[in-house]
């Protein structure tokens, strides 16, 4: 009796399984106000109560998803952005926000895990009804979230992803804030064929990272059609705190390449093999991606930083840098108490500044005419360069800052717009 | 010393699992029927429901055997890779696996051969290290399963031509929903229940509470603590399967040292040898963990306002964790399952079917 | 490849790599060898030396009183643990003792991820420059730090070894690590053992962890993972338990990691971590209780 009806409920679970259609969580229905778990609905950064239903009133505030990893291992990458994302807020919303209306930044956080990064998206899209997602600077988070929105219809506006692939990947609401990999390794690639002169290099790259491993790729593929040959190349992995025996090799090289182009993802990685390097007598030129970009380069490199240079979104100085910039800094710090962490901070800050500015253009908060807006988007100015979106592609035409470590300083090695770039 | 587990009555053997099961349809259908319709909410149910069997697959090698495997999350990372290598559609492969061998390149199976493909290779792996490693005790087969999740994890890293190396694998087509993981479950909790009520799991627990004894009374150690071990990383590798089906997209990070931590804490929360605990402590811990990372926004009570603290949610846990081991450290189950024999008491007279 | 000074190179390398493991992987044995347990707090515990010189350097003071502080407050937060987590459980079946520890590491990763946010900080400034400086003995690069790290392992391994061949609470130590009720039996104070075994291990630990993040450059609350794990790895091969297994685990471990980069072609050199473990498991079936380990099966 009892593996009849055992077997009986197992069939019905199987034909159930095979006949119930993938349900697409559509953005329009539920109200939030149920809920079986999870019980708090006020968030902190307005006091907006999100038990209202679609705003027909003009003076509800506009609901944007926050989406950012602030612990794990992505947190030093999304903690500084976040906090750039934030001030935006807080700046739009004290200059009388958009339409009339405050942006109410519904912030999670992602924990570095694709589960919970898929919670926070469907409890944005579904439970929080936003209008669109701004957050995250790696691709493994934003494959997570990027879907969900997609198929919500949300548009999604990374702040730092870089991988030019992504647009494609999710879908046509899904879009890039910064530059794509493509363009930065092709601009680094450029930068040291043509002012560095380097004709030979070594290539050494992190292979537990998706960034990385794309941006050696890139970077490979520009370099040897320039005419560079690269002599030696070797790989090192996430958390590996030793590269002597790399390094080793590279020095029993005979004759030793002109330059080196190192991808890491974290600047003190960037900076521990740096002054590895310099332990062992290399001195050669060190060029790099945006994961260079952080305190910990110089930090951790110490003196061994001297001759690096790396691609990345902005020069963050208070003397050298644009107006928009200095005023950022003024007001991050003022806000904070310190100077921007990296150039991550001034894209996260960006990306909320487009996002409102497409929110202006499409003249309303429905997601479909934000993302027609953003799409259209044409010359915006940011403090970290301006955002052109041609049509169809939706990674922006932005220059690519080089910035060279010169006595521990940070200063401009050039503005690169590359001219030729691989395809994603 | 240990009470020895009494054998279950007629009514137990299986009045229990049948609870269990009817219970949970009732949820099930309950939360799909439930208007309007949350897909947050069936989002977390169904990550809970693979969370559930990749405890209860755990606890049968963990908390039956007294092996305690430290690199299961290593056969869910098998499980999710190859079934989702195998389901993948022909062109995704084209453009995200370009440099898969032919015979794998144009093949693309459905979700249940994909799956059961990928369970019998974990079991097949398994086997194979298992020969070995149950040979071991205590910490060092910990040590040793430890040392399998970073080969496994080496090995996803760099064989790119499989598996996208450290990059997302993604367009991993959406098959699994609430239906797919209940029947699973369903599947799992009869399989492990069973084993562990029989012969065999009798056996695993007699090597558990005093290997020596068991040896002088004929059981082989090596065999049954094999079983076991086969049987739950087969398990395991279709909850990886499941869990890569819904998450459409994931990375060898994904199975590493934070996910299995995760499921030690689920474990040993519910308590190691108890199968209603796995469920117990994995509901918890999920349900804590969603309810706490929402928390973390901060709130207004009243006139005070509490500021947004992330990573509340896993300072909490490990507060928890640490409390559950020190103070009831055989979980909150110990290594009972849920008792329906106080119904013998209130109905003495009714007929045993 | 073949030149002999590649080849010596890499030996000094493995050799300073090995020294540094070598030097996490006897304060791990310590506790071991007494309690059979394997504290994941250990790389926790080098974590919180380093945030402690770490902000005590920023107010100023010198290196020897930074070092000297952090150490000792490591020694005291290991104490603490023993008494507030590991006692209760002592005795109790090795699952329970793994999980404990495995508990108390994650906790104290958590406060700290909370407390101290996330991000990697500068180590470069707590030690003294004369540290990063370079020797260039002909073909041969050492820097001081590494000179510095087999300094120390050498000489605390010899002090330790002699401690516990020679001098009485050492004696004990010993005797309660083969058999703690005979132990008891025979009048030692088995808590006064234990608290020795981690002080001497915390305080390991602690010096360990500022040299790793000398080496290094930098600290997040995470770092004490890495550090665990090839310790562990190390012990294991040696033989858990024993002091000079620990070390020779320790610099088999590093020899294996340096040589397999330096010898594997590059396309197979980044499997080198699935070489080592996979070592670590034949070495476990061969000899189950590590290289030095006792081959003495369990009686009855």
């Amino acid at each position: 009796m009892k593996m009849k009806l055992f077997s009986l409920i197992l069939l019905f679970a199987l034909l159930a399984g095979c006949a119930a259609p993938t349900q697409a969580p559509s953005a329009t229905e539920a109200p939030a106000a149920t809920e079986a778990p999870a019980a708090t609905e006020a968030p902190a950064v307005t006091e907006a109560p999100a038990a209202t239903e679609a705003p027909a009133a003009s003076t509800e505030p506009i609901k944007i998803g926050g989406t950012y990893n602030l612990t794990g291992a992505m947190a030093s990458l999304d903690v500084p952005a976040s906090k750039g994302s934030k001030l935006a807020v807080k700046e739009i919303n004290a200059a009388g926000g958009v339409l009339g209306r405050q942006i109410d930044y519904i912030l999670y956080d992602g924990k570095t895990d694709s589960a919970t990064n898929g919670n926070i998206a469907t409890q944005l899209v579904t439970s929080d009804k936003v209008v669109a997602i701004v957050g995250n600077t790696d691709s493994d988070s934003a494959l997570a979230i990027g879907p969900i929105a997609q198929k919500a219809g949300i548009p999604y506006l990374t702040a730092g992803a870089t991988s030019p692939k992504l647009p494609d990947q999710v879908g046509d609401f899904m879009f890039l804030a910064p530059f794509g990999d493509n363009v930065q390794a092709a601009a680094g690639a450029e930068f040291m064929w043509n002012k560095l002169s380097c004709k030979t290099s070594w290539l050494f790259w992190d292979k537990g990272a998706e960034y990385t491993t794309l941006l050696a790729k890139y970077w490979r593929e520009r370099y040897e059609e320039l005419g560079g040959k690269i002599v030696l190349e070797d790989t090192y992995t996430q958390g590996d705190t030793d590269f002597s025996a790399q390094i080793t090799r590279l020095k029993a090289q005979n004759p030793m390449p002109d330059c080196l182009y190192v991808a890491s993802l974290q600047a003190s990685d960037a900076g521990a093999i740096a002054k590895q390097l310099r332990d062992a007598g290399i001195t050669l030129p060190m060029v790099g991606g945006d994961g260079y970009d952080g305190p910990e380069l110089v930090g951790v490199g110490g003196s061994g930083a001297e001759n690096v240079y790396f691609t990345t979104h902005a020069l963050i100085s208070a003397d050298k840098g644009t107006d928009k910039m200095k005023a950022f800094i003024k007001a991050y710090n003022a806000e904070y108490g310190n100077d921007p962490e990296s150039a991550f901070a001034a894209l996260g800050y960006d990306a909320i500044y487009l996002m409102a500015d497409a929110i202006k253009r499409a003249g309303s908060t429905d997601p479909k005419a934000i993302r027609d807006a953003l799409a259209a988007t044409s010359g915006f100015e940011g403090v970290t360069g301006t955002v052109t979106y041609q049509p169809g592609i939706r990674v922006p035409q932005k220059s690519v800052t080089i910035i060279a470590i010169v006595n521990g300083q940070y200063t401009l090695g050039a503005e690169v717009t590359p001219e030729k770039v691989p395809a994603p | 010393m240990t009470q020895t587990k009494k054998s279950p009555t007629n009514i137990q053997n299986w009045i229990t699992p049948l609870f269990l099961i009817i219970s949970s349809l009732l949820v099930v259908t309950g939360i799909k029927l439930y208007a309007p319709y949350n897909p947050y909410v069936e989002r977390v149910i169904v990550v809970l429901g693979i969370n559930i069997i990749l405890v209860v697959a755990l606890n049968l090698s963990n908390g039956y055997t007294g092996v305690f495997s430290l690199g299961h999350v290593g056969f869910m990372a098998i499980g999710a890779y190859v079934s989702s290598i195998l389901s993948l559609a022909i062109e995704t492969k084209a453009t995200n696996l370009p440099d898969l061998p032919a015979w794998l390149a144009h093949v693309q199976l459905g979700f249940i051969p994909s799956l059961l493909i990928a369970g019998f290779l974990a079991a097949i792996i398994a086997f194979l290290i298992g020969i070995p490693l149950m040979r071991l005790s205590g910490h060092y087969v910990s040590v040793a399963t430890l040392g399998f999740l970073v080969i496994v994890h080496i090995v996803l890293i760099n064989w790119t031509q499989f598996t996208r190396g450290a990059r997302t694998f993604s367009g991993v087509i959406q098959y699994t929903n609430i239906w797919w993981v209940y029947f699973w479950i369903v599947l799992t909790i009869y399989l492990v229940w069973r084993i562990v009520h029989s012969p065999y799991g009798r056996a695993l627990i007699a090597v558990r509470e005093d290997s020596i004894a068991a040896q002088s009374m004929g059981i082989n150690i090596l065999r049954s603590r094999l079983l076991a071990f086969v049987i739950s990383a087969f398990l395991t590798a279709i909850g990886g399967g499941l869990m890569a089906h819904y998450l459409t997209s994931f990375s060898p990070a994904t199975f590493y040292f934070t996910a299995t931590f995760n499921y030690i804490i689920m474990l040993v929360v519910g308590g190691l040898g108890s199968i209603s605990g796995s469920i117990l402590g994995t509901t918890l811990v999920t349900f804590l963990s969603e309810i706490l990372r929402n928390a973390e926004l901060g709130m207004q009570i009243g006139h005070l306002k509490i500021p947004a603290v992330y990573g509340l949610s896993q300072i909490i846990l490990s507060i928890s964790f640490v409390l559950i081991v020190i103070l009831r450290r055989k979980g909150l189950m110990g290594d009972r399952e849920i008792d329906f024999t106080w119904l013998k008491r209130v109905f003495p007279n009714s007929p045993q079917t | 490849m073949g030149s002999l000074d590649y080849f010596v190179q890499q030996t000094m390398n493995a050799f300073s790599l090995g020294s540094i493991y070598a030097l996490v992987a006897i304060g791990l044995a310590m506790v071991f060898g007494i309690l059979r347990l394997i504290n994941f707090a250990h790389g926790d515990l080098m974590m919180v030396a380093c945030y402690i010189a770490f902000f005590l350097t920023t107010t100023g003071l010198s290196f020897i009183p930074v070092l000297v502080i952090a150490i000792l407050a490591t020694t005291v937060l290991g104490i603490l643990m023993e008494r507030v987590a590991y006692r209760p459980v002592r005795g109790a079946p090795d699952v329970i003792m793994l999980l404990t520890s495995l508990a108390v590491s994650m906790f104290i990763e958590n406060v700290f991820i909370m407390f101290l946010s996330p991000v990697p900080r500068t180590f470069r400034g707590v030690t003294p420059k004369v540290l990063d400086i370079v020797n260039h003995w002909g073909p041969v690069n050492i820097s001081n730090i590494n000179l510095i790290t087999i300094g120390i392992t050498a000489v605390l391994f010899g002090f330790l070894y002699f401690f516990v061949k020679r001098t009485q609470l050492g004696i004990s130590m010993r005797a309660t690590s083969e058999d703690l009720m005979a132990a008891q039996l025979v009048g030692i104070n088995i808590d006064r053992v234990i608290v020795t075994a981690f002080i001497l291990g915390s305080s390991l630990a602690g010096i360990a962890g500022i040299l790793w993040a000398a080496r290094l450059g930098k600290i997040d609350p995470l770092m004490g993972f890495i550090p665990l794990l090839k310790a562990f790895v190390a012990a294991v091969i040696g033989g858990f338990g024993d002091l000079a297994g620990a070390v020779l685990g320790a610099y088999v471990l590093g020899f294996a990691e340096i040589f397999l980069i330096g010898f594997l072609p590059p396309a197979l050199s980044s499997y080198r971590d699935a070489f080592v473990f996979l070592i670590l498991i034949i070495v476990l079936l061969i000899r189950p209780n590590g290289i030095l380990g006792s081959t003495e099966k369990e009686k009855v």
